[in-house]
């Protein structure tokens, strides 16, 4: 029975190098977005490798805690960041199959994701403070308002593809060939609006407030500090980076490896690269040319997003 | 084995039966009385279990009779179908933990006096569920289905000198009862057509046609629609459930509940031959509806067990909304995709039977410690009942859907249905399935916010009244049937194949299904049984989670030094107890943007004494419209009391006018049937 | 001949509870039923000859002994203790009453003739009586107040009932007529002692001061 234990082994290796791999690349993203934002405000920016020295820095630092808060305190940056780090394996990054994507497909990465923000919601609400409690309801309020958005657009992209199992619908995707339906811009809009209210990016929240009128990210993980915070900063990144190669996956596969030949991971590696900075310029270009929205004109955004996400459905199937 | 088996259900009945006889002789040594009652009923419910849990791996009906009265022809029979076996695998499996919580909680919360009647009720409330389970005629359901509405009623006012326990039992009677005529009017008519009145003729198909099918649908629709809580026919739920004691309200939810549904699977969707779209369509709108206006009333809660029992209003509104993707399925003639949907609700049935008991019974440790039902006077309850607060949180953590837990697989196996349903349906009418899932998503998303206040306010920071601060935690055998419903709960999440089997040899009898030889193929997966369609394997993530967890450890612990504690960040200032963040102000963005939905007035208060620009004290009331208590049962209560008055002027007090009223009845009569030959 | 006999009696039980309704003497309320009860003896002995149904001779000495000597006795001197003899004026005076009593002749009549046809060639006739009859007795309920005459209008409608099953059945078992006899009985015991209560109470035996009990 060896055949069943190295394929056991095969995918817990690309499980863990494709989880090393995000977690090596995200903070060079984020920091990427921020250099790109400056840039726009006639600024330098911070260093490219900026995200790396905060990460090593926070981690080095002692952990306070509040008084007041129990396990669950600790336990949510924890709970948040193996969230983020199992949702990559379900996501084909580099080749047209996800590590673990034999566990479940679109629901599944969703669901991981409402797990990782439960415990980081629950637990800001553990320091007793009221920044933490503020934070946590209008986050949780704005998710809920995200998911019908975003599992609209998900099923749509799905629908066409045929499968809800995102190394199945890459991989029917790229078999197809590049054919775009009018309905898979209306989709990728909504989805962008969703993905700008998940990571917390402005209209919707603003990354690098800390005032309290603005904050909603921000206000729930104020009270962390040392290896929390690094956590949970680096598990933001990570989300970003995973939201944008799914849309990367779902909307232009055109490049993923199908094979493991070295040439074909090289240009999907390449390929791959290029899209993520396009989507972090189109990213940057939305903050930058927006301002951040009022907490209860919100839902509006989103409800355009729905919108959008149902007429992809309609033109589509209908 | 049949006799076996025979000997299970009618043994346990005739267990309860000895039970309640023995339980209301001892009324006056309420110690013994509580003892003798619950552990009867504990040795029927598992007598009960076992009889299910055979029925479901056998795949075969049992039948049997409880009660034969030759004299007059009258028989209590029963038949034990495998989806009546379902339906009592999911009342065993909660009646049982939640007999051994009732024998300690029942001491802090039942006064000795009524004991008894409490003890007798907790006994005729279980044996009449399974008897409505089990029941295999006309008469035997009825019976066991007013049976069981009197011993909630009962049970409900176990506080009756309380004016809200007594209106809760009141409501709850009439709605009842409102239900339980339109079953009856419903049971008349399908058995006059079907010419007898056993269920194993009445109910195979197509009896009746057209509008009078339609009528049907809608009486037992109705009937059964008042028990399941459907929207607009919850009104009696919240307020019965905060009224009865928690064990018994986790019974209620779990159980009374699960009942209405049997009915609406049994009858509504199986009965009446292959269901009409139309009936579909209803059952998927008022399902989304139920779904999406329990939680957002949930969400505004402040009392504990209120926000429990909307809670319940949305997970019937989920297990509706499935079972109308499985009828819509039926209806284009689709039996394979019918069988997801229906599993889908069928799996949701056990889960919230799970997870909401699990609830229950922790909130009933919190209400014991506190003597409150407020959340908004908890806080920091964590610290002072660790296990309470470790099983209360896994329970939050199920109802909102994540997943490595129960509730995960039913939204999941939910989704797939709607999905097929919209792949499958023919023209405008499969627009209603991404509606559905869209909403299905919003219900989800905002449990899981509702659940989040409910944990956090009630068990994390600071203690915001004396009460809270002064709470211990519940004694042991309070904990430990919690601890099983919080393993059973993660087990269900990470076993869910083992469910689907057991599912699927409940629903492979039922007409219209057609089981996909994939549906359970190992026990940790779960496929759809569409080839092109999706599986999940949660216990995978589970592992890549606990792989990631190991992962932040090892990053995180290199310091050299443990974590210092310092006070939470004041803005300069000392936090205390009133400066944290209270349950309305979290639930606050959501009362805002749904506003047209919940109305809410406010009053703000501000009384000074020196001069109006310091106020000595703020006075704070929000208020939420209760929309279909004020204009749908307003309206309906007050057209029905118009009717009474005005046929009061009958009831002249006059033996001569009651008199007269024979003599014309019969003469009209006579006139009548005497014309006919 | 036997059916003539039939008819007959039919007819004087029919004619005494058209007196009963045009009386307003007590005593003589209480003779007519007796004359009735007696008419229905005569209907019963003969179609126990005729049929040679001996079992019907019992019910006839039944008869006799209860309804035509038992029990007007005991209404009279109910009457006697109580002192009042005369009716009080009705809700509908005598000749509208009458008139109402032909109209439910008439739908006795005309009900009686949707009945299959018996052996017996008077059974058409026995029914239509016996309706009107009951018909009569109930309309006597409802428009006279003194409770006397209601008691003898309950007993005109089982009376009605009797006809029918004595001459149009094949029988009845003999336990059941024992039954209903002293269920008459029994009725008319308790009857009696309310009609006490009511007179100890309102000082009359107007039933209508009932409605002052309504709350």
């Amino acid at each position: 029975m060896s055949s069943p234990l190295f394929h056991a082994i095969g995918i817990a290796l690309a499980a863990i190098v494709q989880v090393a791999a995000m977690l090596a690349v995200a903070p060079l993203l984020k920091t990427l977005i921020k250099k790109l934002k400056a840039r726009l405000q006639n600024r330098q920016g911070p260093p490219l490798l900026q995200g790396y020295y905060d990460l090593a820095k926070l981690l080095r630092k002692e952990p306070v805690r509040s008084e007041t808060a129990s396990w669950i305190y600790v336990a949510g940056p924890r709970v948040y960041f193996a969230a983020a780090l199992s949702a990559t394996t379900l996501v084909p990054v580099w080749t047209a199959s996800a590590p673990l994507e034999s566990a479940g497909g679109i629901l599944l990465l969703v669901g991981t994701l409402a797990l990782g923000r439960f415990a980081l919601a629950t637990a800001a609400l553990d320091t007793g403070s009221p920044f933490g409690g503020m934070g946590a309801s209008r986050d949780m309020t704005i998710a809920a308002l995200a998911e019908p958005a975003l599992m609209l657009g998900l099923f749509t992209s799905a629908l066409a593809a045929g499968s809800m199992n995102l190394g199945a619908l890459v991989r029917g995707l790229v078999q197809q060939g590049p054919s775009y339906h009018p309905s898979d811009l209306l989709a990728f809009a909504g989805l962008l609006i969703i993905v700008v209210a998940e990571t917390g990016r402005i209209p919707v929240d603003n990354p690098a407030t800390h005032l309290e009128l603005t904050m909603i990210h921000e206000a729930m993980v104020l009270e962390y500090a040392g290896p929390d915070l690094a956590l949970v900063e680096w598990t933001a990144a990570v989300k970003e980076l995973l939201y944008l190669t799914l849309l990367v996956d779902l909307f232009m596969p055109l490049g993923i490896a199908t094979s493991l030949s070295p040439a074909a991971l090289l240009i999907s590696v390449v390929a791959w690269a290029a899209k993520v900075s396009m989507l972090a310029i189109v990213v940057t270009l939305i903050e930058s040319m927006n301002a951040k929205l009022r907490l209860f004109r919100v839902p509006e955004l989103v409800s355009t997003s729905l919108g959008l996400a149902f007429l992809a459905l309609a033109i589509r199937f209908l | 084995m049949g006799s076996i088996l025979a000997a299970g259900l009618t043994g346990a009945f005739a267990i309860r039966l000895v039970a309640i006889g023995v339980s209301l002789l001892l009324r006056g040594r309420p110690a013994l009385c509580r003892f003798v009652s619950l552990a009867g009923s504990l040795v029927a419910s598992a007598m009960t279990l076992r009889a299910a849990l055979h029925v479901v791996r056998a795949r075969g009906a049992v039948e049997g009779v409880l009660l034969h009265h030759a004299a007059s022809g009258i028989e209590f029979g029963y038949q034990l179908t495998p989806l009546s076996a379902w339906f009592l695998l999911v009342l065993g499996v909660v009646a049982i933990p939640v007999t051994v919580y009732s024998a300690a909680y029942f001491t802090h919360a039942v006064s000795p006096r009524r004991t008894a009647t409490v003890g007798m009720a907790f006994n005729s409330l279980l044996g009449a569920v399974e008897l409505v389970f089990a029941a295999a005629d006309v008469l035997t359901f009825l019976f066991a289905w007013e049976l069981m509405t009197l011993a909630t009623a009962i049970l409900v006012a176990t506080e009756h000198q309380e004016r809200a326990s007594r209106r809760a039992a009141y409501l709850y009677l009439v709605m009842s009862h409102v239900g339980t005529g339109c079953l009856v009017a419903g049971f008349f008519v399908v058995s006059a057509a079907a010419g007898s009145t056993s269920f194993a003729t009445m109910f195979v198909g197509n009896l009746a046609e057209g509008s009078l099918r339609h009528a049907l649908f809608a009486l037992f629709f109705v009937g059964f629609g008042v028990k399941a809580g459907i929207v607009p026919l919850h009104v009696w739920l919240p307020e019965a459930h905060p009224a009865a004691p928690s064990s018994i309200s986790a019974l209620m939810s779990a159980v009374l509940v699960t009942a209405g549904v049997y009915g609406l699977v049994r009858v509504c969707a199986f009965g009446l031959g292959t269901p009409h779209v139309y009936w579909a369509l209803a059952c998927l709108l008022l399902g989304s509806v139920s779904a999406v206006l329990g939680v957002l009333y949930a969400l505004t809660q402040t009392d504990i067990k209120r926000l429990l029992a909307y809670s319940t209003i949305e997970n019937t509104g989920i297990i509706v909304l499935g079972l109308g993707a499985g009828m819509m399925a039926m209806a284009y003639g689709r039996g394979d995709l019918a069988a997801v949907a229906v599993a889908a609700s069928l799996a949701h049935v056990l889960n919230h039977a799970a997870f909401k008991s699990l609830l229950f019974l922790g909130a009933g440790n919190v209400v014991a410690a506190t003597g409150t039902r407020n959340i908004e006077e908890l806080g920091g309850l964590l610290h002072r009942m660790p296990w309470t607060g470790l099983f209360f949180l896994t329970g939050a953590m199920a109802i909102s859907g994540l997943p490595l837990l129960n509730g995960f697989v039913s939204e999941w196996l939910t989704f797939q249905a709607l999905l097929f349903g919209f792949a499958s349906t023919p023209g405008l009418m499969r627009l209603n399935f991404p509606l559905a899932g869209a909403m299905l998503a919003l219900t989800t998303a905002l449990a899981a916010a509702c659940f989040v206040r409910a944990f956090g306010i009630s068990f994390l920071a600071r203690p915001r009244t004396r009460v809270a601060d002064e709470a211990h935690e519940a004694p042991a055998i309070m904990l430990v049937p919690q601890a099983f419903l919080a393993v059973l709960c993660l087990a269900l999440g990470l076993f869910p194949g083992a469910v689907l089997g057991a599912i699927g040899g409940s629903v492979v009898s039922l007409p219209g299904i057609q089981l996909q030889t994939s549906f359970a193929r190992n026990p940790v997966s779960i496929v759809s049984g569409i080839p092109s369609f999706d599986y999940v394997v949660p216990a995978l993530l589970g592992i890549a989670f606990a792989a990631a967890l190991l992962v932040s450890w090892i990053v995180t612990t290199r310091q050299r030094f443990a974590s210092r504690r310092a006070p939470t960040w004041g803005c300069g200032g000392e936090l205390t107890a009133s400066t944290e963040y209270t349950a309305t102000a979290f639930s606050k963005p959501v009362m805002m943007i749904f506003r047209g939905v919940y109305r809410p007035t406010r009053e703000v208060e501000a009384l000074a004494e020196v001069s109006a620009y310091f106020p000595r004290e703020v006075r704070y009331r929000a208020r939420i419209e209760p929309t279909f208590e004020r204009y749908v049962y307003g309206p309906i209560v007050r057209g029905v009391l118009k009717v009474a008055a005005g046929m009061k002027v009958l009831q002249a007090g006059s033996l001569h006018a009651y008199l007269a009223y024979v003599l014309l009845l019969t003469v009209a009569l006579l006139l009548w049937l005497g014309g006919k030959t | 001949m036997t059916n003539e006999l039939l008819i007959l009696c039919a007819a004087g039980m029919l004619v005494t509870a058209y007196l009963m309704v045009g009386q307003k003497a007590l005593f003589t309320a209480i003779r007519l039923y007796g004359v009735q009860s007696l008419l229905l003896a005569i209907v019963g002995v003969t179609i126990a000859v005729a049929d040679s149904r001996l079992e019907l001779l019992v019910t006839a000495g039944l008869t006799v002994a209860l309804k035509t000597i038992l029990i007007p006795w005991f209404l009279m001197r109910v009457i006697d203790r109580i002192g009042i003899h005369r009716e009080i004026e009705p809700f509908l005076n005598v000749p509208a009453s009458l008139l109402v009593c032909v109209g439910l002749t008439v739908v006795g009549y005309r009900v009686s003739t949707g009945f299959p046809v018996a052996a017996r060639g008077a059974s058409h006739h026995l029914i239509g009586v016996a309706l009107s009859m009951l018909l009569i007795g109930l309309f006597l309920m409802v428009t006279r107040k003194k409770a006397i005459t209601q008691i003898l209008a309950l007993l005109t409608v089982e009376n009605a009932v009797f006809l029918v099953a004595v001459g149009v059945t094949p029988g009845m078992p003999l336990i059941v007529e024992l039954g209903i006899s002293f269920d008459v009985i029994l009725a008319v015991l308790i009857l009696g002692v309310l009609v006490h209560r009511i007179v100890d109470r309102f000082e009359s035996m107007d039933v209508s001061r009932l409605s002052k009990l309504k709350g």
